[in-house]
């Protein structure tokens, strides 16, 4: 797909590149047990976080989505918050 | 699921699983002891073994499942036999004191590591 990587953007200064923290602390798996470390991506909302908010590369953003879907069907997280 | 029935692959690359459990929270640790203990004859009759439940107590649901607030978490790791899976979900699913119920196949990394938690647990 045609879409910029890390060239500098138009206008404003250039990208840094933040390293996703997966990869950081090398998680070889996104655990739905782990649903704490899972609070990070989601919002207060109950929803999952943006790529662009959670800063996680392709892989460990549909990881970590689909740990958190795991964990709201066991009601570890919630659907939604305040309904 | 493996396509064909005899070629059993040997230990090298048996998978494990982990299946959680919200067992119903009407029940005391004694009966949640017994219902988990039945799951474990189930995968042991079918050929698989089964590792020791990690019960996490009494704990808080995210949100109500048939009117139930709270329920008994239990995680268990297993291998599988042939028809483990299979007779393992079904009586899952038709048991009454289990509320909800998910088996995952673990990534071969990650089999048997301590798990994280629990945490907040509330009566």
């Amino acid at each position: 797909m045609g879409r910029r990587r890390n060239g500098p953007p138009r206008g404003g200064r250039p990208m840094k590149s933040k390293p996703c923290v997966f990869c950081k602390e090398n998680v070889a798996y996104a655990d739905y047990k782990d649903y704490n470390m899972l609070r990070r991506f989601i919002s207060d909302r109950g929803k999952v976080r943006a790529r662009r908010v959670t800063g996680l590369c392709p892989q460990h953003q549909r990881e970590a989505a689909s740990a958190i879907k795991r964990a709201r069907e066991m009601a570890l997280l919630p659907y939604v918050v305040g309904r | 699921m493996a396509g064909e029935a005899d070629t059993r692959p040997e230990e090298a690359n048996i998978d494990t699983y982990e299946a959680m459990l919200i067992v119903i929270p009407e029940l005391d640790e004694e009966q949640v002891e017994n219902t988990v203990g039945r799951f474990r004859t189930i995968i042991e009759r079918t050929g698989g073994e089964a590792g020791e439940p990690n019960h996490w107590g009494r704990r808080k649901l995210a949100y109500e499942i048939d009117h139930r607030t709270d329920g008994f978490y239990v995680v268990m790791e297993f291998t599988a036999g042939e028809r483990t899976l299979v007779e393992l979900k079904r009586i899952l699913r038709v048991s009454d004191d289990v509320l909800r119920h998910m088996v995952v196949k673990l990534p071969p990394s990650y089999a048997h590591k301590p798990i994280p938690e629990p945490t907040e647990v509330t009566a």
